[in-house]
């Protein structure tokens, strides 16, 4: 009896171990299927990112090479920009050398001009010997005209001598023949005189134009100076 | 070497110059006619105040003649001055033939001008021995009473051409100007 009870229990035991089983197999079938459609959801939704991420990388490195195209671009255009600014740089250079030459030169000009200038001492000195000159002239005016007074009274000596001679009578001849060659040296002398002062007008009148000629020459040589110097100067200041 | 239009333009000048430089008073009257013209008086025959122009192409020698008589004395020196006449008669000479000078300046960039000298009227006939292009002289009366005379004389070393415009500035200067 007990042995079928046990049996019983074993053979309940076992059916229900296999309903159990069952169950178990169905639930666990189940639970693999939510399981799976869910890893399919998630390895779908990876895919789809993973493809974002793709088109993502595929872009940027485009805009990477677009990137270095142009930095490949500028750093031309940087080498061609330094070389055309060291040739301005030296352009430059050579342009600020050549101003200070000029200025240079500009100075050297004016001050060669200031010591032209000078020269308008010399013209004035010139001019005084012309004074010194034309006082010796007067000197030599002032003797002929002295020359000229005796000469005059030689010739009323000689003309009283005649007179004396004639006086005289045949005593007297050889002395008329004496007074009358002192009155014709005499006469010799007035003419020799008259063209003494002649002369030294002319050389009054050619002294004096020439001289002044040399006067007036200095100052327009001063005055020509004068204005190359202010040229000059202002040419300096425009340079500075 | 000096153009008929040079010579006229220089006479002009030098007529404005002694009309404006040579009077003591600006409603004096002063005449200049040609020596030698009709109804011109002689030129006096004392002294000369010689002047030089120079300029590169040509000088220029400008003669007043003058003699130093009571009138000429009167007209020049004022009664209260106590400077001599030829102080004064210099002085005149230098400013009449420096307004010759600033005229030309116009004309000829380059010119310088001498202090005056005064020579004997002796020295007159030797002006030829300067081989002068241009050469004439005038007689100079002042209110029909002061005669004096003018002598120019130009040597030339280049051609030399130009026209004077002197009679505008002359004419305009003092008067009102009504717009």
């Amino acid at each position: 009896m007990i042995q079928q009870y046990l049996l019983g229990a074993l053979a309940g035991g076992v059916v229900t171990a296999l309903v159990a089983l069952a169950a178990h197999r169905l639930a666990s079938a189940r639970a693999m299927r939510r399981l799976r459609s869910e890893a399919e959801r998630q390895v779908h939704t990876l895919t789809q990112a993973g493809d974002a991420q793709s088109e993502l990388i595929g872009l940027h490195e485009q805009q990477t090479q677009a990137l270095e195209a142009s930095i490949a671009q500028l750093r031309t255009e940087l080498t061609q920009q330094s070389a055309s600014a060291d040739e301005v740089r030296a352009e430059l250079k050579a342009a600020l050398e050549g101003k200070d030459q000029l200025a240079h030169k500009a100075t050297q000009l004016a001050a060669e001009a200031a010591r032209l200038k000078g020269l308008a001492g010399t013209f004035e000195r010139w001019h005084e010997q012309m004074i010194s000159l034309m006082t010796q002239n007067q000197d030599m005016h002032a003797k002929n005209r002295e020359l000229s007074s005796i000469v005059r009274h030689v010739v009323i000596v000689s003309l009283n001598a005649s007179i004396e001679a004639a006086r005289a009578g045949t005593a007297g001849r050889g002395f008329a023949v004496v007074a009358s060659e002192v009155r014709a040296l005499a006469a010799r002398s007035e003419e020799l005189s008259k063209s003494y002062r002649d002369s030294l007008h002319r050389n009054d009148l050619t002294t004096t134009a020439t001289f002044q000629d040399i006067q007036a020459g200095g100052k327009m040589i001063t005055a020509s100076l004068s204005s190359v110097e202010s040229l000059a100067n202002q040419f300096q200041s425009t340079l500075h | 070497m000096i153009s008929a239009h040079a010579k006229d333009s220089i006479e002009r000048i030098v007529f404005k110059a002694a009309k404006s430089r040579l009077t003591m008073d600006a409603g004096d009257v002063c005449e200049i006619v040609p020596a030698g013209a009709h109804g011109a008086h002689s030129l006096p025959d004392a002294n000369l105040v010689v002047l030089t122009i120079s300029g590169i192409a040509f000088r220029l020698l400008l003669i007043v003649h003058f003699d130093e008589d009571e009138r000429t004395h009167q007209y020049f020196v004022k009664e209260e001055s106590e400077r001599a006449f030829l102080e004064v008669f210099l002085e005149i000479c230098n400013l009449c033939c420096g307004a010759v000078n600033q005229e030309l300046l116009n004309y000829f960039p380059d010119l310088g001008m001498s202090t005056p000298y005064v020579l004997s009227a002796r020295c007159m006939p030797y002006l030829e021995a300067l081989k002068p292009e241009f050469l004439a002289s005038y007689a100079v009366t002042i209110n029909n009473a002061i005669g004096l005379g003018a002598t120019v004389c130009v040597c030339a070393h280049a051609p030399i051409d130009f026209v004077a415009d002197v009679s505008a500035v002359e004419d305009t200067s003092g008067e009102l100007e009504l717009f």
